[in-house]
């Protein structure tokens, strides 16, 4: 055990985001097009993908925890659920279409040069802080509709071990999955240099999600870390207004990481601690391993002229976004490839509100946006 | 511009929010049927989207179309025609 495991982290989470930059770079890996193209264009492609991605990091997550090799489980930061998650998924799907991008499809596009992806990010600061305001007022929302306390997965609420749902479920994946492969659904012709094949990319996150929850003690996840840069960014202006309010006053990360021997604390107040120590490296590797991964390719380029209402539109989904990820908690990545493969009900809950969100957000789209 | 009797159509969408190359590469194609199939037009779309080199060309073969692609100075080129 060390008894500093903030360089391990720090080192960690840099490196992980570098590579989740390039191969999300490479593969155009979104989650916003899993469910977009569904509703627009009824393509299924992106939606197996994501399938594929959950499915194996099942079984990774499984098999390292058979191992001794996970040191919380479930991870820390979930929770029992409550029908905020629900709210938070149907917004955060509204907002991740109208910004063009999740949270972390931000990250890696504004690395690329983006110009719409960088006022999502803007917006993204924007709507976390904006949470802040409420916080207090939806804090007691979240709790009053809390269900099955103590019980944050699945199998916990079903009473029965991990491998037995897990099986089941993967049960369920393994025979679609391996008709794609047969029907050779899987391969996807494209003339993008350097193209990573999108199943590639998710099988390549599902093994980075689990060196994450290996060596860090939880996947990936960045959006307490833009609640946190929003804290600062007020705080320069007001900054007695930023230490009175409760959101950043909190500290909702409290854990011993994996190879630790010290408890860390965290939250989205401007401070420096482990939300830090986490997230904000794993940011900054996603913006500088695409924005390699570009430069490599010649293809780093930034438009500034692109439309007024879609300038707007990848502001205001920004902005939704962050809000929804504060209310949810936590955002896409977190609880499509972390949650939903330890079956946490929070994330289930938030996958339930992300797809009727996301086609609210396809309307608004076609009929406000690109038109 | 022309192009020995093709009328040649230039849609600049770089930096364009995610689906918009693909829905104004429907809207085109569907706008120009008459004259694509006749072999009158062809359409170049210029994107930087690297997922619209493969969602284009797909729509616009599905569509009855050819396509080809590309790559340019930071940006591909994906042209639009009849296919023959």
């Amino acid at each position: 055990m060390i008894q500093n495991a903030y360089p391990l982290i720090i080192g960690t989470s840099l490196l992980l985001g570098g590579v989740a930059g390039i191969v999300m770079h490479r593969s155009d890996f979104c989650v916003v097009r899993t469910f977009r193209d569904f509703f627009l264009f009824g393509q299924t492609y992106m939606l197996r993908c994501l399938v594929l991605l959950v499915a194996t990091t099942m079984v990774l997550f499984e098999t390292a925890r058979q191992f001794g090799l996970l040191a919380n489980y479930p991870f820390p930061l979930l929770g029992p659920p409550s029908l905020a998650n629900l709210c938070g998924g149907f917004l955060f799907g509204i907002g991740m279409v109208l910004a063009g991008g999740c949270v972390v499809g931000t990250l890696y596009k504004m690395g690329s040069g983006s110009f719409t992806s960088f006022l999502a990010f803007l917006g993204l600061i924007a709507g976390s802080v904006l949470y802040a305001e409420f916080h207090s007022w939806w804090l007691p929302f979240a709790r009053a509709t809390t269900f099955c306390p103590g019980k944050v997965t699945i199998p916990q609420m079903l009473g029965v071990r991990p491998p037995f749902v897990v099986a089941s479920v993967l049960a369920c994946a393994v025979y679609p999955c391996r008709r794609w492969f047969r029907k050779d659904a899987w391969k996807r012709r494209s003339a993008a240099e350097g193209y990573l094949q999108p199943w590639c990319a998710a099988i390549c996150l599902a093994f980075i999600g689990t060196l994450s929850y290996i060596l860090i003690g939880m996947p990936l996840g960045v959006t307490t870390a833009y609640a946190k840069l929003g804290a600062y960014a007020e705080g320069l202006v007001f900054p007695e207004h930023v230490a009175g309010l409760a959101y950043f006053r909190a500290s909702t990360l409290d854990y011993l990481p994996p190879f630790g021997a010290v408890r860390l604390t965290g939250g989205a107040g401007p401070r420096l601690d482990a939300i830090t120590a986490i997230q904000f490296p794993l940011i900054a590797g996603i913006v500088c391993g695409s924005a390699l991964s570009a430069l490599l390719l010649h293809e780093f380029k930034i438009y500034v002229r692109v439309p007024l209402r879609q300038g707007a539109s990848a502001m205001a989904g920004g902005v939704i976004m962050g809000l929804a990820s504060r209310m949810a908690p936590a955002c896409s990545v977190w609880h499509l490839f972390g949650g939903l493969p330890v079956l946490a009900t929070q994330s289930v809950l938030f996958l339930l509100g992300l797809i009727p969100g996301a086609w609210v957000g396809c309307r608004i789209l076609v009929k406000a946006v690109v038109t | 511009m022309d192009n020995g009797g093709q009328k040649v159509i230039q849609f600049d969408i770089r930096g364009q929010i995610c689906p918009s190359t693909l829905l104004i590469a429907l809207k085109e194609m569907n706008r120009h049927k008459e004259a694509l199939r006749s072999g009158d037009m062809v359409l170049l779309f210029k994107t930087d989207n690297r997922d619209a080199t493969v969602t284009i060309p797909d729509a616009a073969e599905h569509m009855g179309y050819g396509a080809t692609v590309a790559k340019e100075a930071n940006y591909y080129l994906i042209t639009v025609d009849n296919g023959i």
